[in-house]
């Protein structure tokens, strides 16, 4: 049996490893499971970019139905990742700032970082700028639901939150309380 | 007196006679040795001439290299040979130049794989991401990567080539020595794909249920050299040895 790599329905490619019967298992040598749980972080977070998903739970890993199923489970060779599992994994992403929990003080649920807020904040910047918004006072909403989709739809308000307070701390933003609910304002600048 | 007389004259003749044969031979050995460096320059110069136009065809085609190689030992001279001792070959060849740089290449395959593998790598897909790396035109023979494999023994990496058994060669490159124990289950996993477990080993081998455990549990935990899969629907605890399975990438 040759281990290949496989494109999923939605168009993502899974590599090799995914169809090696073992990877879903936790392994008892700590160096060897170090290399499975790096590979599942890579793993999850670039699926996480090319679905544009931001949350990441271990109740995905519970049931059949989620929108991981097309990692976490390969039925292919009929194994799929215990939550136990990817629970660790979710523990280790964290602790090396690849996901944070989210909502703080539970370990069931974190929000990943397949950019950092540093990274979304450029990004949210150059979004901003490139559609001559500067200056404009923009709600949250127009943000992370704009009328023309841009990289920035869907972004979670607790990501933009944090990407806005990296800008303003470089004078490019400031938040601003508007009629419903919170906006911003963004300036122009290189941030150093 | 007479026969004293004789006595010296005889003598003499004789330290005449050994003089000359000494001279004679001296005369002879430089013959022989001005030929022999004649023959020398005269193979140089050929060599030489061989070297700069074949040099390309050694660097890329496998069989003329090999063939090459062959011609090398055949008269014992060995293209690989540091500066003191026939560097000037490989100097012309470049084939010193080929086979570090080849090393290198073999190198850079078994530390990048060695995460997943555990530092044992079949030598067929040694071959195969050696070639990939190269890239086209790069083609290298399983003669090659084992010559070159030597050439790095006096760094004292532990790279070896190893024989499983079955004419399968995988290659060594961490500072571990294989008991015979984990040559067979690595045997037997290339048998299966990479998948072996306790009752495989048992029935093919007759080993006892506590050898076959543990010398999967040394593999798994001490050596990093198998992963479990605790989710075979046939056996709660399988072993997989990566570097038997089969990965297309």
């Amino acid at each position: 049996m040759a281990l290949s790599t496989h494109t999923t329905r939605s168009g993502f490619l899974l590599p090799s490893i995914h169809s090696a019967p073992p990877f879903f298992t936790q392994q008892p040598n700590p160096n060897t499971q170090k290399i499975v749980t790096e590979t599942w972080s890579r793993l999850i977070l670039s699926y996480a970019r090319h679905r544009n998903l931001f949350f990441i739970r271990v109740e995905d890993a519970e049931t059949q139905g989620s929108e991981w199923d097309e990692i976490l489970r390969n039925d292919r060779i009929k194994r799929r990742l215990l939550p136990s599992h990817l629970s660790y994994i979710l523990s280790e992403m964290v602790a090396k700032n690849q996901a944070v929990y989210e909502p703080p003080k539970q370990t069931r649920s974190v929000l990943l970082y397949w950019r950092l807020p540093e990274e979304w904040a450029e990004v949210l910047h150059q979004w901003v700028t490139s559609t001559g918004q500067l200056t404009t006072i923009l709600t949250f909403y127009e943000i992370t639901d704009p009328p023309v989709p841009s990289p920035l739809t869907g972004i979670p308000v607790v990501l933009l939150r944090k990407a806005i307070a990296v800008l303003a701390k470089t004078g490019r933003a400031q938040i601003i309380a508007v009629a419903d609910g919170e906006g911003a304002r963004f300036f122009a600048g290189t941030g150093r | 007196m007479h026969r004293f007389g004789g006595g010296i004259s005889a003598l003499e003749r004789h330290k005449q006679a050994q003089r000359s044969f000494a001279e004679l031979s001296s005369e002879i050995s430089q013959t022989q040795i001005s030929n022999l460096q004649a023959q020398l320059a005269h193979f140089r110069k050929a060599l030489a001439q061989f070297a700069s136009t074949h040099r390309d065809k050694i660097a890329k085609d496998p069989s003329f290299r090999h063939a090459f190689q062959q011609m090398c030992s055949s008269i014992g001279v060995d293209p690989l040979a540091g500066p003191r001792r026939g560097g000037w070959w490989a100097e012309l060849t470049g084939i010193g130049d080929w086979q570090h740089e080849l090393g290198v290449q073999i190198v850079d395959v078994c530390v990048s794989t060695r995460e997943r593998n555990g530092g044992l790598i079949d030598l067929a897909e040694l071959i195969r991401l050696v070639s990939r790396l190269r890239g086209p035109g790069g083609q290298v023979t399983e003669d090659d990567v084992a010559r070159s494999i030597k050439t790095l023994e006096p760094l004292g990496a532990g790279y070896q080539v190893v024989d499983v058994g079955g004419g399968r060669k995988m290659v060594r490159s961490v500072v571990k020595e294989l008991d015979d124990d984990q040559m067979v289950v690595i045997a037997v996993a290339q048998d299966g794909g990479g998948r072996v477990e306790v009752d495989g080993l048992v029935e093919k081998r007759g080993w006892t249920v506590e050898r076959a455990r543990a010398a999967l549990e040394n593999m798994l935990l001490r050596d990093g050299l198998c992963w479990l899969d605790e989710q075979d629907e046939s056996c709660p605890q399988v072993y997989w040895v990566p570097s038997a399975m089969q990965w297309d990438e």
